[in-house]
């Protein structure tokens, strides 16, 4: 497919939503301090660009790192909960009470435990970006072919062996899945977490910059971070796409058929 | 007080103090009005609950739902917009809503002085704000408000390290070098109650002082019900006077309402934030009082701290407030006004 018949469809919604948004704040005259226009929120971001772009750099490195926690410690408890359905049955329970957890109510508490700045920010991003890739991970070891099973158990392989040569290939199109979405939820958590540890400043983190925007009514600078919190999310999102398909492109169907 | 754990009901809560005292007031047509609170019921609400309790709302024909926030209610906007048509804000927050397109007016300022400060520990080495702001500490406030802005052009600040302020007190407690963002008489009352000892540097010391609990209305309200909103002002300043000769019947229902905060800490901030609310304007006119001048002044250093673009051409628009000698409180029947 031309790469302009893949752009376009985006773009012109974009513009279209733009456009649309434009047309409401000027057709119902909505004051500035509900809804600015589009090119007040662009502004915003030109006059504070460099406020803005060590507010993204804060809050992708707390993210990647709430992320990095995230996928590495994901991967390990649904591996070990995939050894045995007791395993699954006694943890999986307590794993569910990530997705559950209040994150807003949370990130205070985090604040006490480890005090301000991006260790607090980091754990936040974890905790909301871990249950995705457990479960996704348990699902993957779960299918994985129960004939390759008896193979690897008629060759005495082992535990080690069994889980790097058939069990994690077998299940990295799930794991893949589950690492796209705490992509995403990482960013939120990062966000969450910098509302009540961040430290204030000409560098301080998006989440930090949205809540002082906020509070000064300046909806167009308030507009302008949470767009870019988006596209650190994007990027996020992108890299671990990218990284996807770099593991799978060379054997699984859904890798090769989104470079075709 | 108690911001921490209040903040997690505040956002559920709307207390209705309609028919309170009254189970049939609507049979006797009072206007009913809605009031936005921006934080839940506390001692700087104290005037508000003294009216419903004494009946003087009901004597000034109004009918009032009094609306509980938190931190994350929008209050200054949901007035803005005409979604309520009386609120409370800060009198920086009017000038600021008003400047990005709101047309919000004062009605009553219910602290002369802003409560605003910010505490330490008791055993920490700093014995005034100056030295505080001059140090390295670490401040949890909230960075970009204009207070914030003010000290550091005066204190300088460059070697503070700000953090985020929340609601909670326990970072507050666990850690003997930090400062923190409060009201005179909240958060200390607390601490004080749980033998917490701490020193408070209040903000206005400094010279910035803006008007604290403002009720304001809109324009466009004020102009379709001006009966209601003057019904309104003068039943807030008996209200208030009754608070200030005795809080306790108002404190205790407002404990009912907040579970966080408990009648002994409502009567020990009341007794703390009355300095605040009485000063020699309302002693020479009446609580809640406001002067173009204290207004101007706000404009003025809102402006050279660069969080107004603009100083309103006409101050004295921004606020309104019946005379004192009104005459009595006439019932607001004659206006539309509606919550």
């Amino acid at each position: 497919m031309p790469r302009i018949a893949v752009a376009a469809p985006p773009i012109a919604v974009v513009a279209a939503t733009v456009l649309l948004w434009w047309l409401a704040v000027r057709a119902f005259e909505i004051p500035e301090y509900l809804l600015p226009t589009p090119g007040a929120v662009l502004e915003a971001v030109w006059v504070e660009r460099d406020r803005l772009a060590w507010g993204m750099l804060a809050t992708a490195i707390g993210a990647s790192g709430g992320f990095a926690i995230a996928a590495a410690l994901g991967i390990a408890i649904g591996s070990i909960l995939g050894l045995s359905r007791f395993l699954e049955r006694g943890f999986y329970p307590l794993t569910l009470l990530l997705q559950m957890v209040p994150l807003v109510a949370l990130a205070p508490i985090l604040v006490v435990w480890l005090g301000y700045g991006q260790r607090a920010v980091i754990a936040s991003a974890a905790i909301v970006a871990l249950f995705p890739v457990i479960a996704n991970t348990l699902g993957g070891m779960r299918s994985v072919d129960r004939d390759l099973e008896e193979l690897f158990s008629l060759h005495r392989a082992g535990l080690a062996s069994r889980w790097w040569r058939l069990r994690l290939p077998a299940s990295l199109p799930s794991i893949v899945t589950g690492l796209r979405i705490a992509a995403g939820l990482a960013v939120i958590g990062a966000i969450v977490g910098e509302f009540v540890s961040a430290y204030a400043g000409d560098r301080a983190p998006l989440g930090m910059v949205i809540v002082s925007a906020m509070r000064e009514y300046r909806t167009d600078l308030m507009f302008g971070a949470i767009g870019l919190a988006a596209i650190v999310g994007f990027a996020l999102f992108g890299i671990v796409n990218f990284g996807g398909w770099l593991l799978l492109r060379r054997w699984h169907a859904s890798a090769r058929s989104s470079s075709d | 007080m108690m911001r921490a754990v209040c903040s997690t009901t505040a956002l559920a809560v709307a207390i209705s103090l309609a028919g309170c005292g009254d189970p049939d007031a609507t049979s006797r047509g009072r206007t009913s009005v809605s009031v936005q609170l921006n934080w839940v019921p506390e001692p700087e609400f104290g005037g508000f609950w003294q009216a419903e309790l004494d009946g003087v709302f009901a004597d000034a024909g109004l009918k009032v739902e009094l609306i509980a926030g938190g931190p994350s209610v929008p209050s200054a906007q949901l007035i803005a917009s005409g979604k309520v048509p009386f609120g409370i804000v800060s009198g920086g927050e009017l000038l600021s809503i008003n400047e990005r397109g709101g047309s919000l007016v004062a009605l009553f300022a219910t602290f002369q002085g802003d409560p605003t400060a910010i505490m330490v520990h008791e055993a920490s080495p700093w014995k005034t704000l100056e030295e505080l702001w001059r140090s390295d500490a670490t401040v949890a406030c909230e960075a970009n408000l204009p207070f914030v802005t003010f000290l550091n052009r005066k204190y300088g600040g460059e070697n503070l390290k700000l953090v985020a302020h929340s609601t909670a007190l326990a970072n507050f407690v666990n850690d003997p070098t930090l400062a923190k963002q409060c009201f005179v008489f909240a958060e200390p009352v607390t601490l004080e109650l749980q033998n917490v000892p701490v020193r408070v540097f209040p903000v206005l010391e400094s010279g910035f002082n803006p008007y604290t609990a403002v009720l304001v209305t809109t324009r466009e309200h004020l102009a379709a019900n001006p009966e209601t909103c003057r019904a309104m002002v003068m039943a807030l300043r008996r209200g208030w006077d009754g608070y200030l000769a005795d809080p306790t019947k108002a404190n205790a229902a407002m404990a009912k309402l907040n579970p966080a905060m408990s009648v002994e800490a409502m009567n020990l901030a009341a007794k703390k934030q009355r300095f605040l609310v009485e000063d020699e304007t309302t002693r020479s006119h009446a609580v809640g009082w406001m002067t173009g001048e204290r207004w101007n002044t706000l404009a003025e250093q809102m402006n050279s701290l660069g969080k107004l673009e603009q100083i309103p051409d006409e101050i004295e628009a921004i606020f309104w407030q019946p005379p004192v000698d009104d005459g009595p409180m006439a019932p607001a029947l004659e206006d539309s006004a509606t919550s």
